[in-house]
């Protein structure tokens, strides 16, 4: 059975790594400018952050409201040691990551024992508080409110076509350990726990390990998108890890989907396309914002991949009828010749 | 194997369980019995690591347990079903048994996220064992199903094997036979017999008396918190303590 799925997929697989590869150039030769591509480049890296969203909330049901805090952390970490100290990119980029999953372990071990809503507190007062840091730092370290420029990466420049390839070997590489974590003994703890926690520690799951081991994984994933997206942009401000931005990733996760690959993908590309489209109006985002996800608790729980796969479904399940009402009919005849 | 020594539960005013103290032979079925409300499943909760006992002890082959969180009584070889189905629900069946073999697992986090060859051979290795535990109650139809999709009496069973997926010591079963019909019913009866050949003991609270005079080896009588009898099962059912407590006395 296993077999079959690897090769219904395969194809799907390498038709979609073929468009990948084409659709910038495609995208530069009709528009005829850059900005499309700075748009799927960003795309890409808010598809990191929410990943990492995804592992927290959507596989082990724990709620954040503060992601942005983990976002700017990584952005900050890396562009301050470049700027205090010089350090190589390679090293200071890491060294977000890091830094922004060491918070989030050192968050997870108290909140581990919230419940939801009270969850959902400490993690905004967490993304406050790093707003606040950031805001007035002592020493004005972090350049307070101006934010801080960076000089960006120099093999990538603005050229972001060669931004849009390097990121997306980030991107594959951690689908593909996404995949991998949700495929094994942690992801079905992770999921344990979302459905019943008492049960998952009945069950032999150190409950307490995993969500420090979910807050850590996803602080480490949208702590690199921060430390990626701020030589991307070259600027970040403490604005960034306002409550706005963490509505935003909360917003492109349950819109296209919680707990899969492709809805996180989904989400993340038709909300920023969206916001593209509409930026004369943007004082109106966070309005927008709560309008698309009353929109899909309401009429679409499952996100835009849940969408679809209810589609792939119900078409399944019509054309298995149609077929059933064919082969009823065959013999019906049949019967009816056979009797005549 | 398993004891309590005069575990006492309080919950404020409350006494729930007071200073029972049961043994639990290896390789026999122990029940527990007793009116609603006597402090079963208190009493359940508390050697499963739910709740500490106020005072008293807990015992595995004299290793203490007591105070111990539930998920290392798993790994300590005691595991339990629910008098309420405890399932997870949006998993499918074979998960749900997969997620049972948690506490014997070897590969780690870093295993899990390089998918490395031990990760691959571990999981293979496992599924085919969560299938074979499907086919020893007969759900091996259903493991792709949601567990939520099973009728109440196949939940119960899945709750079991996947209790008995952790290789446990002893399993204890909270009322396995609540919800289900008479054919279900008698064929607990023979997985009950059959989860004692694996040499898994069983600790059982059951409000089916049929059931339970038909299978357990040694019977302990709980009422309002206290032991009120203890015995074999003929014993339980001509002591006329327990016949005016439970089985219907004068009043």
């Amino acid at each position: 059975m296993e077999s079959i799925k690897k090769q219904n997929k395969l194809p799907t697989i390498v038709g979609l790594a073929i468009l990948l590869c084409v659709m910038p150039f495609l995208v530069k030769i009709v528009v005829g400018n850059q900005y499309p591509l700075l748009i799927m480049c960003i795309i890409l890296i808010y598809i990191m952050a929410v990943t990492g969203l995804d592992i927290l909330f959507g596989y082990s049901g724990q709620i954040s409201l503060g992601h942005a805090a983990f976002f700017t952390v990584g952005a900050y970490t890396t562009g301050l040691l470049n700027i205090y100290f010089g350090l190589p990119l390679y090293l200071t980029i890491p060294a977000g990551a890091i830094l922004s999953a060491l918070l989030g372990a050192l968050l997870a071990y108290p909140a581990s024992k919230l419940k939801f809503h009270f969850l959902s507190l400490a993690t905004v007062a967490f993304g406050e508080i790093t707003y606040y840091f950031l805001y007035t730092s002592p020493g004005g370290f972090t350049r307070d409110y101006k934010g801080i420029n960076v000089v960006g990466i120099s093999f990538l420049g603005e050229d972001y076509l060669r931004w849009y390839f390097f990121l997306l070997a980030f991107v594959v590489l951690i689908l593909i350990g996404k995949i991998s974590l949700i495929n094994s003994r942690v992801g079905r703890a992770f999921l344990a726990i979302r459905e019943n926690t008492h049960a998952a520690d009945g069950m032999g799951i150190n409950v307490r390990k995993h969500k420090i081991i979910a807050f850590t994984v996803s602080a480490f994933l949208t702590g690199l998108a921060g430390a990626l997206y701020v030589h991307l942009i070259k600027y970040i401000s403490p604005e960034t890890s306002m409550q706005k931005q963490s509505v935003l990733f909360l917003t492109m996760l349950l819109f296209g989907g919680t707990a899969s690959i492709l809805g996180t993908i989904l989400g993340v590309a038709s909300i920023e396309v969206l916001m593209e489209c509409i930026r004369p109006l943007q004082e109106y985002q966070m309005l927008l914002y709560g309008i698309l996800l009353l929109v899909v608790i309401v009429a679409l729980p499952g996100g835009l991949n849940g969408g679809i796969k209810n589609l792939v479904s119900n078409r399944r399940r019509k054309k298995a009828m149609k077929e059933l009402e064919i082969a009823a009919q065959a013999e019906a005849e049949a019967r009816k010749d056979g009797d005549e | 194997m398993l004891e309590t020594n005069k575990v006492t539960i309080r919950f404020g005013g409350l006494i729930a369980v007071n200073e029972v103290s049961i043994r639990v032979q290896p390789n026999k079925i122990t029940a527990l019995i007793g009116p609603n409300g006597a402090g079963k499943t208190t009493l359940f909760n508390c050697i499963s690591g739910v709740y500490k006992p106020t005072s008293g002890e807990v015992l595995l082959d004299g290793r203490h347990l007591e105070g111990r969180r539930g998920f290392q009584i798993n790994e300590a070889g005691i595991t339990r079903t629910y008098q309420v189905i405890n399932l997870f629900w949006k998993m499918s069946v074979l998960e749900n048994v997969l997620v049972g073999m948690n506490s014997r697992l070897k590969s780690n986090f870093w295993d899990s996220l390089f998918s490395t060859k031990k990760k691959r051979e571990e999981e293979q290795r496992i599924h085919k064992k969560a299938y074979e535990l499907l086919q020893f109650v007969g759900l091996e139809e259903y493991a792709d199903a949601p567990a939520a999709s099973l009728s109440y009496g196949k939940q119960r069973l899945l709750e079991i094997v996947r209790g008995l997926a952790s290789e446990p010591q002893i399993i204890l079963l909270d009322e396995p036979a609540a919800g289900m019909n008479t054919t279900e019913k008698a064929e607990l009866d023979i997985l009950l017999k059959k989860i004692i050949d694996m040499g898994v003991t069983i600790l059982i609270v059951e409000h089916d008396m049929k059931l339970i005079m038909n299978v357990s080896n040694y019977i302990y009588v709980l009422s309002n918190g206290k032991l009120l009898a203890e015995g074999l099962p003929n014993e339980i059912q001509q002591n006329p303590d327990v016949i005016a407590a439970y089985l219907g006395g004068d009043d």
